[in-house]
């Protein structure tokens, strides 16, 4: 096909083969687990009692064919969309239209270890039709290497081809103007779409984890000003939190940028191991989520059961960090589309807020004193809020898409 | 101290085999990139073809028969604060009464069996060279020692363990050798210990902190002047080149060292993987032997403490990433000998070395990387004779055991 077209859509519902179920509960049946340092906690690591209760509930409790009943009611589908020297993608997204005919188009992207369904409990909010806040059609996509989207087979697949990808999702759903809401790796993926593609068809980006370099004199003076001033207390206990994950946080992130593969043969044949790898984050990077084990173990067969298993994901962070040796916003650059940014407590990039000058036209700031790293999950109501005031009328980014300004 | 050693010898329970095996069976793959090679770490086709071997035709009995032929022991060892630890360990005597008492500690991820090939070198006598009893424990954690189970086990208490051993043995004076972390424990039992127990040592990873304007003033000026010293540029850039794409295994152990072990403990795949990288990728092209990798491998999945313990290590050195792996540690004047191997990745210039002990002895190779006493035993035992031999900057210093008959 050519290369500026998408293929036909066709309707997905997700059906794990039974020989899959049958190969976890047999590896579920034989973990050998680790001992444990006293009185660790969660110094080192997933403490072993968390890690020991999560296995059993797997292996005896947890109810992956009723999770996936559940999973498919919500609208699926899977396209292929054709990438420039990377040959087409079979891409997964849930896309749940509004009743409101002139609701906005927004594109919903997740990060790592996040997956489509952190859309989930923000659909209702988002597409429920009112005289009081603006209207959405959603768009949440699965990214190459995660939920039910094939992976890229060819080294280089970074900023430039995520933009182009989601950007044509969009296009052959026949819009052409479009809002997107991101965070983790939907923040970086959000200003690559920004750089290619704003303007043109992004109209305005909203971000709930506003990481960015810190400003420079020339390209933002009055931010690098305020920035040279000594911060308040809030921001210099967000520079420490930040500081902290820097030193020690940063361990899963320093592997995948530089060796996916050999941290992936794990992750591939070890349920338990995934598992950790996966809880840890779900746990230190939440306020204080009241994660139930059917969630948490919902989540984590996400990545066992992806399409392209759950070593395929942390290769993001090898292709947008160049092996180690630049930063995800590499190649992106400030754009005057509306930006908006949430700013969660938990949250582990808690840098100074003038610092997201660097983003792009900054229209909105939404501090919040619950949730974290996951927002969408966590609060999304608070983060469905943010999302309307910014496109509301009187909002800041009202009436940014044509003819479409989520209001019946 | 301790108590009176034990003989020791390996037998992994039948059952702990069969499971190695369902597991086996069951493994499963990922994906790789085209064309990826080893950029994004181990390549499926090398993990594939072990992991097929390890299943159908690797041997581990007869494995352990041959390492059981190596004279083995345990003994505790009473570490301040921590208890009593179960130290398993080789003692190769020497047929020379005055041999010079050597320990060697091994690091990560290495073990115990890195000795194997330097014994019957360093234990055989000659008019020509001196001889050497060598004690070569498993670190805490490792092969078959014990595993600490309190925090805080850092790096004076490793060398604390080391000490006592030797101590416990009757070698009441004696000298070290080590590489990777048996280097950093080098370091701080020279400082704990140095010139009372340990006379002298031989390093052949030299690593230590960067120097400052005031701890080495000559050695930061030089290092200031870099841009004009080309050879200085050169060790940099391979340093660095480490240090953006080799560190990931470094920062993820010092830091989360329990998450990673679920894998390591559970997927003998993600064991071999996680270990083989580090095999392959820090040797100076060594030409292993399946049944070579798969033996190195197999002591770190039947070891006493489980595959997820000897990674706490890193934690315990650097007190979780808060600080480097030499905190508390400074230079001693415990006469120390230097082993360069080309293939060593982790370098820094050669000048820096005079940071760590007072440099007697320089050895500069043209063969065998990280894992020297593994790849080139006669080159290491070479070092260790000419430094210690009549005629060398360290003979006789340990009194009345100058390795000669």
């Amino acid at each position: 096909m050519a290369a500026d077209k998408a293929g036909a859509e066709q309707p997905f519902t997700i059906s794990i083969p039974q020989a899959e179920l049958d190969l976890l509960r047999q590896k579920l049946v034989l973990i050998r687990f680790p001992d444990e340092i006293e009185g660790a906690g969660w110094d080192y690591g997933v403490p072993l009692e968390d890690t020991r209760r999560l296995i059993a509930h797997w292996k005896d409790a947890f109810d992956w064919r009723a999770a996936e009943a559940d999973i498919n009611l919500l609208p699926m589908f899977t396209r292929d969309i054709a990438i420039e020297g990377f040959g087409t993608l079979n891409i997964h997204y849930i896309h749940k239209r509004s009743e409101i005919a002139k609701a906005i188009p927004l594109l919903f992207v997740h990060g790592w270890p996040g997956h489509f369904l952190e859309v989930r409990k923000l659909l209702p909010l988002l597409t429920a039709g009112s005289p009081d806040h603006p209207s959405f059609h959603v768009v949440a996509v699965s990214l190459p290497g995660f939920g039910f989207s094939e992976t890229p087979k060819k080294p280089g697949f970074a900023g430039r081809q995520y933009a182009e990808l989601v950007n044509k999702l969009m296009l052959s759903l026949g819009y052409d103007e479009y809002v997107y809401q991101g965070g983790d790796w939907g923040h970086a993926v959000g200003a690559h779409l920004a750089t290619h593609f704003g303007h043109r068809n992004l109209k305005a980006w909203h971000s709930n984890m506003p990481l960015s370099d810190k400003p420079k004199l020339f390209s933002h003076p009055i931010a690098f000003i305020r920035n040279l001033f000594p911060h308040d207390k809030t921001t210099r206990e967000g520079l420490q939190v930040t500081a902290e994950f820097l030193s020690k946080g940063c361990g899963y992130m320093t592997e995948q940028k530089t060796k996916p593969q050999t941290l992936g043969y794990s992750l591939a044949d070890s349920p338990v191991g995934l598992l950790a790898w996966i809880y840890e984050k779900l746990v230190t990077w939440t306020d204080s989520y009241p994660w139930t084990d059917d969630e948490v173990l919902e989540w984590v067969s996400i990545y066992w059961f992806s399409r392209a298993g759950p070593a395929a994901s942390i290769r993001i962070y090898y292709e947008m960090m160049g092996g180690g040796s630049k930063d995800r916003l590499s190649g992106t650059k400030w754009t005057s589309i509306p930006l908006g940014l949430s700013y969660f407590p938990r949250e582990h990039w808690r840098l100074p807020k003038s610092w997201g000058a660097t983003l792009g036209k900054v229209v909105m700031r939404s501090q919040h004193d619950k949730g974290g790293h996951f927002a969408a999950f966590e609060q999304p109501e608070a983060l469905a809020d943010d999302v309307r005031k910014m496109f509301a009328k009187g909002g800041p980014a009202y009436g940014v898409v044509a003819g479409k300004d989520g209001y019946a | 101290m301790g108590s009176w050693a034990r003989p020791f010898t390996v037998a992994v329970p039948d059952a702990d085999i069969e499971l190695l095996r369902k597991k086996l069976e069951l493994a499963t793959f990922p994906d790789e990139l085209q064309g990826a090679g080893w950029d994004y770490g181990a390549p499926l086709a090398d993990i594939k073809r072990l992991t097929t071997y390890w299943k159908d035709s690797f041997d581990w009995r007869k494995s352990e028969k041959a390492i059981n032929e190596l004279p083995q022991f345990t003994t505790d060892i009473e570490v301040d604060g921590f208890g009593s630890l179960n130290i398993h360990f080789v003692h190769q005597k020497s047929k020379v009464e005055n041999a010079i008492p050597l320990l060697f500690v091994h690091g990560w991820p290495g073990h115990f069996l890195e000795v194997r090939k330097l014994l019957p070198i360093l234990t055989s006598e000659s008019p020509d060279h001196p001889s050497f009893h060598v004690v070569a424990p498993s670190l805490p954690g490792f092969g078959f020692s014990e595993a600490p189970n309190k925090p805080g086990f850092g790096g004076f208490q490793y060398a604390e363990v080391v000490n006592k051993l030797m101590l416990s043995l009757g070698y009441d004076e004696y000298v070290y050798q080590g590489g990777d972390l048996g280097h950093v424990v080098g370091v701080y039992a020279t400082n704990a210990y140095g010139n009372k127990h340990i006379k002298a040592w031989h390093t052949n990873m030299p690593f230590y902190r960067a120097p400052t304007l005031f701890s080495n003033p000559l050695l930061f000026l030089e290092m200031l002047t870099t841009p004009f010293n080309t050879r200085m540029q050169e060790q940099f850039a391979a340093a660095k080149r480490f240090r953006t794409k080799g560190m990931g295994y470094f920062v993820l152990q010092a830091t989360k060292p329990q998450t990673l072990g679920y894998s390591l403990a559970d997927s003998p795949v993600g064991l071999l993987a996680w270990i083989y990288e580090k095999l392959h990728k820090a040797v100076d092209k060594y030409p292993w032997t399946e049944n070579e990798v798969l033996e190195w491998i197999s002591v770190y999945w039947f070891s006493r403490a489980g595959p997820a313990a000897p990674q706490h290590m890193y934690y315990g050195l650097t007190h979780g990433n808060e600080h480097d792996l030499f905190e508390g540690t400074r230079w001693t004047s415990t006469p120390l000998g230097v082993g360069f191997f080309p293939g060593e990745p982790v370098r820094l210039p050669k000048s820096w070395v005079h940071m760590i002990g007072k440099v007697l002895f320089e050895s500069e190779h043209d063969a065998g990387g990280h894992f020297a006493a593994f790849e080139q035993p006669a080159r290491l035992a070479g070092d260790l004779q000419k430094m210690f031999g009549k005629g060398g900057p360290v003979y006789g210093i340990v009194p009345g055991k100058d390795g000669y008959v």
